[in-house]
């Protein structure tokens, strides 16, 4: 089932949570509604959902428009941020529930019921937990139990809302790759909500990055990593360092003083530090902090106009360069990222060695 | 932080030795507190209580029954029943009608709403049963239009069933709408999202989900239906066999210095207290226990992740 | 944009829930306070005035309010003593009188009215000795006031103990660590935390007591211009038929509850803003802000 959002409108009262905001996701795609808060996300979801009802704009399921249709007859699976399970149900009578309720000349009978929760439950790896409540399970627990819920009618849309962002992280990471695995299966047109960039690399088939109610860029996690096509998705995407520069024919050189205004964006895992200046662009600073986190050494220095600077080394590196606090180096990017006229708008990006 | 304080050991026993935390009084003030209290509460609670049993035995068992079967006792336990018989189950409608629209939704209006819900808590009873006087009594609104088509509304049953249901109305609605608007709609939007249709949400989710407020409603609506006196008396009539609760028949009693049998039948609706506040005291354990099986959950996920 | 009458929902049924709702209140409420309302206007001013300013009416309201303004202060100061032994100590038997406290709000006022009345006569279990010592409880204006004072009891208990419970500890610690004896730390600390819900407990114990019948014409004594409650006066002209005047005072009692509802409502909304504002400064205040680059 594809689904197709178009010039999708909509405010609460004086704030305009969605501008025009048209999406199409094919059919049988992993797609990721990636963004901060209050960008839009979690209320374009529920708009295709049918939770809520746009002030304009269309949706359409396979080509049919189901705009105006309600929530319980788009056919659609929702797994809720908090899980939202039937308290006073145990867990078969959770993921028991939509079969349930389906009009009589629909619905299964018991024993086929009965079969369907089971198959579920093997799925979702809680066959011994059938009996038990959803306040005898742990997060993790939970929020399976909701995907089972939603998978029983067995929607053709699936759609989730931030569903690992109350986990650990350590269930987070599996519960992500689970998911993954589900959708390589299954291939039911999902779309899911988070803020977690990683997630959504990491997840989706491809992500569209909304900022402040409108999409800023749809595309593959390389397409969206590697060629982002404004200032706020390569922000978004993966930490940042930002300075101001100079573009002088094909040499760009990172001058704080520019007036030109020229944004330029460098990862810091794509800076090195050298003792000696080079040919290419490179600045000066003094090492202030060395942190060694895991396979990565973090460092942050004061570039020579008084900015902090983030420098990622692999281990190896910081090894060979035996750096030290307080010491004055030379930072040397190896690519960078220049938007032009970088105040928000942009018309296009150069990436410089 | 290096060093020590050194102490001053010529002032340690001038400190006092205190073997108790410190947010807690002395023993003598708490048990002085606790005195006060439990006097307190025995002169003003217990007593009464007491003393309605007392002297609904005194005369004896036999004289206790005998009380209790007389026929114009019986016509008055058989009227209370009705009164509430009615009122309960139509307030617990409109209980969970209002405690929906009020709790679940935003709308212009909804403190005015509110306040007038609780209009019967701030209002006299005797107030209360005035207002249907003036409406259908002799020489109220609709009297003349009431006398024309042989129809008795004060002065009779009706009334008394009328009057009852107002002073009734708020409980179910009082104690449905904080649980209502706590719990919040997730649960309604999931199920709405798997299918079901309104009245299944309604029935499958959000009523069991709110049962023991409901409960806890119900019960205080019963027990104040079946204890009304102020607004009942003033529409009954006091016709004796006739329109005369269990509430009134204990003031004819008691008035006409017939205390064994007014106690008498005052006992049966201080039972029905005891029961009201028995079943209170099991929600409300109920509810706790929920809480602390909650948090003991939660805290052993906490303490395996 | 026009204004939003509701918030748009996709739960169902908000038209058929708010518009019994709104049929049921109309049929039981509306239309006969109107019908009360209407009578009352068919007395003049100078009638309507000559009931409602008559000396016994007078003699009426000042037992009334005078008599359930003591038994609410009663309730301040004792209810609030119960909140706190039941909240912060234990003993044996605190379930069962924790549970008790609600006596008064299941017992029908008949009841309590008669066991009221055989406490307090002459030859009761308490009248007896008050008897003895000179004082005469029942059928008098100190029966009325220990009337109203059972009546109002569960209000402020029960408004103060929630409040009482969800104190934080931490607020009496520091006081204690500052140097604060216990009693200070009650009066400058604690009691200021509990004052809105006492006040709020205090006010509907007041307006419950203004309007009692059942639980006091029984312990008053009844005799016009001295131990005659309002709500009496009312009762006697309608057995009069007399309802023109029982409107009238009726309605000055009406005025008068709602006069009286508009502050305990304020006060509730003030007090739980408090609450609400109190909450979250102690949810915010959380460790995990240091910015980054600062030394842990």
């Amino acid at each position: 089932m594809s689904i197709e959002a178009r010039n999708i409108t909509k405010q609460f009262g004086q704030f305009a949570a969605l501008h025009s905001v048209s999406l199409e996701i094919p059919s049988g795609e992993l797609v990721a509604l990636l963004g901060p808060s209050g960008s839009g996300k979690t209320t374009l979801l529920r708009i295709i959902a049918g939770l809520e009802f746009a002030d304009s704009g269309t949706v359409r399921f396979d080509g049919e428009d189901i705009t105006t249709v309600q929530a319980r007859d788009r056919k659609v699976g929702f797994v809720f941020q908090h899980y939202a399970l039937f308290r006073h149900m145990t867990v078969f009578d959770n993921i028991a529930f939509g079969l349930r309720v389906q009009p009589r000349k629909w619905r299964r009978s018991k024993e086929q019921i009965h079969d369907k929760v089971h198959e579920l439950l093997k799925l979702i790896q809680l066959k011994n937990l059938a009996g038990r409540y959803p306040s005898q399970l742990s997060g993790g627990q939970r929020q399976r139990v909701a995907l089972a819920r939603a998978l029983a009618v067995e929607p053709s849309v699936l759609l989730l809302d931030e569903p690992f962002g109350s986990l650990d992280a350590k269930v987070r990471l599996e519960l992500r790759r689970w998911l993954r695995q589900l959708h390589d299966e299954v291939h039911i047109t999902s779309v899911f909500v988070t803020h977690d960039q990683e997630e959504a690399l990491e997840v989706a088939d491809r992500i569209a990055v909304m900022n402040e109610g409108k999409i800023e860029q749809v595309g593959s996690p390389d397409e969206v990593y590697h060629h982002p096509a404004s200032p706020f998705v390569y922000n978004f995407l993966g930490n940042v360092n930002l300075f101001h520069g100079r573009l002088d024919e094909e040499r760009l050189s990172i001058d704080e003083k520019a007036a030109s205004g020229n944004l330029v964006y460098v990862r810091p895992h794509l800076l090195d530090i050298h003792r000696q200046a080079t040919n290419g662009s490179h600045f000066r600073a003094t090492i202030k902090h060395i942190h060694s986190a895991g396979p990565l050494v973090k460092i942050e220095a004061l570039a020579e106009w008084g900015a902090p600077v983030h420098v990622e080394l692999s281990q190896e590196r910081f090894r060979d360069l035996q750096l030290a606090k307080n010491e004055a180096v030379f930072i040397i990017p190896r690519e960078m990222k220049v938007f032009r006229n970088g105040k928000g708008t942009f018309d296009g990006e150069n990436t410089i060695h | 932080m290096g060093g020590t304080i050194a102490l001053n050991p010529g002032n340690i026993s001038a400190t006092r030795k205190v073997t108790r935390r410190a947010t807690t009084e002395s023993l003598a003030v708490r048990w002085t507190l606790i005195g006060a209290t439990v006097m307190f509460l025995g002169i003003f609670l217990f007593l009464p209580l007491a003393v309605v049993f007392a002297q609904a035995f005194e005369k004896g068992l036999a004289t206790y029954w005998a009380s209790l079967r007389e026929p114009d006792a019986l016509a008055a336990i058989r009227l209370t029943l009705l009164a509430a018989g009615i009122a309960v189950p139509l307030n617990l409608v409109f209980g969970i009608a209002a405690a929906w629209a009020i709790g679940k939704f935003e709308f212009v209006g909804k403190s005015l709403l509110i306040t007038l819900i609780d209009l019967p808590f701030s209002v006299s009873p005797v107030v209360s049963g005035l207002i249907y006087v003036l409406l259908f009594g002799l020489q109220g609104l609709m009297g003349p239009w009431l006398a024309r088509h042989n129809l008795q509304i004060i002065f009779a049953v009706p009334g008394i069933v009328l009057a009852t249901i107002f002073v009734t109305f708020p409980f179910v609605a009082h104690e449905l709408i904080p649980v209502l608007q706590a719990q919040g709609q997730e649960e309604e939007e999931a199920a709405l999202v798997l299918g079901a249709s309104g009245w299944q949400t309604f029935f499958r989710v959000s009523l069991p989900n709110c049962k023991w407020g409901l409960l806890y409603g119900v019960i205080l609506c019963n027990a104040r239906a079946m204890g009304e006196f102020g607004a009942v008396s003033v529409v009954s009539g006091h016709i004796r066999g006739l329109t005369n609760t269990m509430p009134l028949h204990v003031e004819i009693l008691y008035n006409q210095y017939d205390f064994a049998a007014a106690f008498a039948v005052a006992s049966l609706l201080a039972l029905l207290a005891l029961v009201t506040l028995l079943v209170k005291t099991a929600v409300e354990w109920r509810a706790r226990r929920q809480a602390a099986q909650l948090a003991l959950w939660s805290a052993q996920e906490e303490a395996k992740a | 944009m026009g204004i939003t009458l509701k918030k748009p929902s996709i739960l169902p049924g908000f038209g058929l829930a708010l518009g019994y709702t709104i049929l049921y209140l109309s049929l039981l409420v509306l239309i006969p306070l109107a019908a009360a309302f209407l009578k009352a206007s068919s007395l003049s001013w100078h009638q309507f005035w000559h009931v409602v300013a008559s000396p016994r009416a007078l003699a009426s309201y000042r037992l009334t309010f005078g008599a359930s303004l003591l038994g609410a202060l009663v309730n301040l100061v004792f209810g609030t003593l119960v909140a706190w032994v039941l909240v912060r100590y234990s003993f044996p038997g605190k379930r069962l009188f924790d549970s008790v406290v609600d006596l008064p709000f299941a017992l029908p006022t008949a009841v309590a009215g008669i066991a009221l009345t055989t406490i307090y006569s002459p030859n009761g279990w308490l009248g007896g000795p008050l008897a003895a010592i000179g004082i005469k409880a029942a059928y008098s204006r100190l029966g009325v006031a220990i009337a109203l004072t059972f009546i109002g009891l569960p209000f402020v208990v029960r408004s103060v103990q929630p409040v009482l419970g969800d104190m934080e500890k931490d607020l009496e610690e520091a006081a204690a660590s500052l140097g604060a004896s216990r009693r200070q730390t009650f009066m400058r600390v604690i009691l200021p935390t509990i004052l809105p819900a006492a006040l709020t407990g205090f006010a509907m114990a007041f307006a419950r007591a203004v309007g009692e019948y059942g639980s006091v014409v029984f312990i008053a004594g009844n005799m016009p211009m001295r131990t005659e409650i309002t709500p009496l006066l009312i009762m006697t002209k309608l057995d009069q038929f007399d309802y023109a005047g029982a409107t009238a005072i009726a309605v000055t009692m009406l005025v008068v509850s709602f006069v009286l509802l508009l502050p305990i409502n304020l006060l509730h909304r003030w007090s739980a803003r408090r609450e609400a504002r109190a909450n979250a400064l102690t949810v915010n205040s959380s460790p995990n802000t240091l910015a980054e680059g600062e030394p842990a």
